[in-house]
């Protein structure tokens, strides 16, 4: 009987699996780099002229993918409070615009580097983090979600106030922040892209490993059912408190690319609406689903912005009956409802009824 | 020791505004026995239970866990204590798979829960421990299926199994085989008593069924309105006159005790 059981533990990843598993994350993040080349030479440019940032439609189109870039990452933080964890915050645009903020600060007032602002950034992801852990053992539920949003209004309200204009911009925004000159976005466009590219996918598979991590699964676990997981021994309100550092480290670096990448840090990335932007890309997405949070930013910005070139004023209203359109009809979201497809066709015959019987909708079989 | 006490409560008292649940009970619970607490729909044995746990916090009296102090302890300190509990009302994690329900129970004694960027598969111990209790409990075939789509009857042993995965000394089982299908009780009973006694194991048991009570246990408390009615070996219990009239006569005629 050990060996059997030995057996079906041992099942470990091997090379080939991974490659498997991973070819078309790979596939993406080559085509990806190739991207700004192939729309260069589509368009009569050359190599060189992407390399050396001229302007044109392939240096406009990073731009666009480096605000998708950006926008996932910001999404991937949300997803790990709110879709792993269970953690309804109404506050998460204030991790980001803390990052923001501090980024610009520290560049415009401050004369710091980039290294010396990312270790700032470092501080103060774990400050607001324990911030709003501080509440976590006294509120649950949606009283977290208000009190959360509480904190967020607070500092909304304190970046937009008059007092603050000489650090924030107040209520027109955070202007004249000179990036350096290795990650400018408008002379080393290219090098931008490809460092936000890359720290999506490092993040996104930081956060992979994550979830399938000891740690992770009790986040799972929390957001399932915190009382078992207290039953069980586990003190849940540390593994809450793990999951905001991780999360708000990491949309502070969001943050940071925001305020390197943007002429302007508006007070809107401080506000409700910010959150809600988070929440409609992972809903879009597939809540909890991580992956989700890439491909939702993408439909998220893309959508945006072709509808707004192609409609005008009519976009925002298309936009509304797209999230809509999105949310009956793939509850699970995008990637959400494509898993429980494909998990249907792996895992056999009894189960397939079973999860279509619930599913019929979205899968329409 | 084989009398030793390994659990005990004084006075352990929990109102509910005007109503007394547990009223003042003072029990003791012997290291290595099988102690059942029995008594009619909202007698108060799973709120003592819950006292017992930690779940909710007493309005007086005390919780001693060999002879210490534990009743105000946090929720989750009590599994470290070695007290492993069942819910009544099947509580489980519904979307994971009843490997990871059970993997994660027998995680959480571990050491390694605070491992971040390791996969959960560097630590094959906990998830070897789950495939064992799936053999024990006979889950092995639904190892990789959702918990929330298991029959009623598997949901009960998966409940069952989250509490042996981390190998507790003390077993608090609240009606394991309810809303169980009849002709699977006898198989849960036993494989709980072969647990007892193969690991010299503590188990308080709360069960309606009287036949599966008056066979088990060691011990009977027997509850009423939140107070202690009697106490004893199943044999006294089903001589004594006060319960019968009282209580056993009314309230379970149909499986009616022959002792
Ligand atoms: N959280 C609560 N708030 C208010 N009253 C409660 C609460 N929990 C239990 N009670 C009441 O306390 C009494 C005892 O309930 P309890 O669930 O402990 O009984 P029980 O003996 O386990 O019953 P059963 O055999 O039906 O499981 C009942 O009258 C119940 O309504
Ligand atoms: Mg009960």
């Amino acid at each position: 009987m050990q060996s059997t059981l030995a057996n079906r533990t041992a099942e470990k990843t091997s090379l080939a699996d991974w490659w498997k598993a991973n070819r078309g994350l790979l596939g993406l993040l080559i085509l990806l780099i190739a991207f700004p080349f192939l729309l260069a030479l589509s368009e009569g440019q050359s190599i060189g002229d992407v390399l050396a940032n001229e302007a044109g439609n392939a240096k406009f189109m990073q731009g666009l993918l480096i605000e998708v870039f950006i926008l996932a990452i910001y999404a991937l933080s949300y997803d790990l409070i709110l879709g792993v964890t269970g953690l309804l915050s109404f506050g998460h645009a204030m991790f980001f615009a803390a990052g923001a903020y501090f980024t610009g600060i520290a560049f415009k007032n401050l004369g710091w580097g980039a290294g010396q602002t990312l270790l700032g950034l470092v501080v103060v992801a774990v400050v607001q983090a324990l911030l709003f852990g501080v509440v976590l053992p006294r509120v649950k539920g949606i009283t977290f979600a208000l009190v959360t949003l509480g904190l967020a209004s607070v500092f909304h309200i304190v970046v937009q106030s008059t007092e603050m204009s000489e650090w924030t911009g107040a209520d027109v925004g955070l202007q004249g922040v000179i990036a350096p000159e290795w990650l400018n976005t408008n002379t080393a466009r290219f090098q931008l892209y490809l460092l936000t590219l890359l720290a999506t996918f490092l993040v996104y598979l930081i956060y992979r490993r994550f979830v399938d991590s000891p740690t992770g699964r009790v986040c799972i676990a929390i957001r399932e059912n915190e009382g078992r997981a207290l039953m069980l021994g586990y003190n849940t309100f540390l593994f809450k408190l793990v999951a905001l550092v991780v999360a708000s480290l990491t949309a502070v670096l969001a943050g940071f690319f925001h305020t390197i990448h943007q002429p302007i840090v508006s007070p809107n990335v401080a506000s409700l609406g910010w959150t809600v932007s988070a929440l409609l890309i992972i809903l879009i997405g597939g809540v909890g689903t991580l992956s989700g949070a890439l491909v939702g930013a993408a439909v998220f910005r893309l959508l945006e912005f072709f509808l707004d070139r192609w409609f005008g004023n009519a976009a925002n209203f298309l936009l509304g009956a797209v999230y809509v359109t999105i949310v009956l009809f793939l509850p699970y979201g995008i990637v959400g409802t494509w898993r429980l497809r494909s998990l249907d066709m792996a895992k056999g015959r009894a189960r397939l009824m079973k999860l279509l019987g619930l599913g019929k909708k979205e899968t329409g079989d | 020791m084989p009398n030793e006490i390994i659990l005990e409560t004084q006075n352990l008292r929990r109102e509910f505004g005007a109503l007394v649940a547990v009223d003042n009970v003072s029990l003791k619970v012997k290291a290595g026995s099988l102690h059942s607490i029995i008594g009619p729909n909202g007698a108060g044995k799973t709120t003592f239970f819950n006292l017992l746990s930690g779940n909710i916090p007493p309005t007086a009296g005390r919780v001693l866990l060999r002879g210490k102090d534990i009743t105000s302890l946090p929720l989750h300190k009590t599994a470290h204590l070695g007290i492993g509990r069942s819910f009544q009302i099947t509580n489980i994690f519904p979307t994971l798979t009843v490997l990871e329900n059970i993997r994660l129970a027998a995680q959480a004694l571990g050491k390694d829960s605070f491992r971040l960027f390791r996969s959960y598969r560097a630590f094959p111990k906990y998830e070897t421990r789950a495939w064992e209790v799936m053999e024990q409990v006979g889950l092995v075939n639904e190892a990789l299926l959702p918990a929330r789509t298991l029959p009623h009857g598997a949901q009960r042993k998966l409940e069952l199994g989250m509490i042996l995965a981390p190998d507790p000394e003390i077993l608090l089982l609240d009606e394991p085989t309810a809303g169980m299908a009849s002709e699977q009780v006898p198989e849960l009973m036993a494989l709980i008593q072969r647990i007892q006694e193969a690991g010299h194991k503590t188990v308080m048991l709360v069960e309606h069924n009287m036949n599966v009570v008056m066979s088990v246990s060691d011990t009977i408390t027997v509850m009423h309105h939140g107070a202690v009615l009697a106490e004893g070996s199943p044999a006294e219990i089903s001589a004594n006159e006060m319960v019968q009239t009282a209580y056993l006569g009314h309230l379970y005629e149909d499986t009616a005790v022959t002792p």
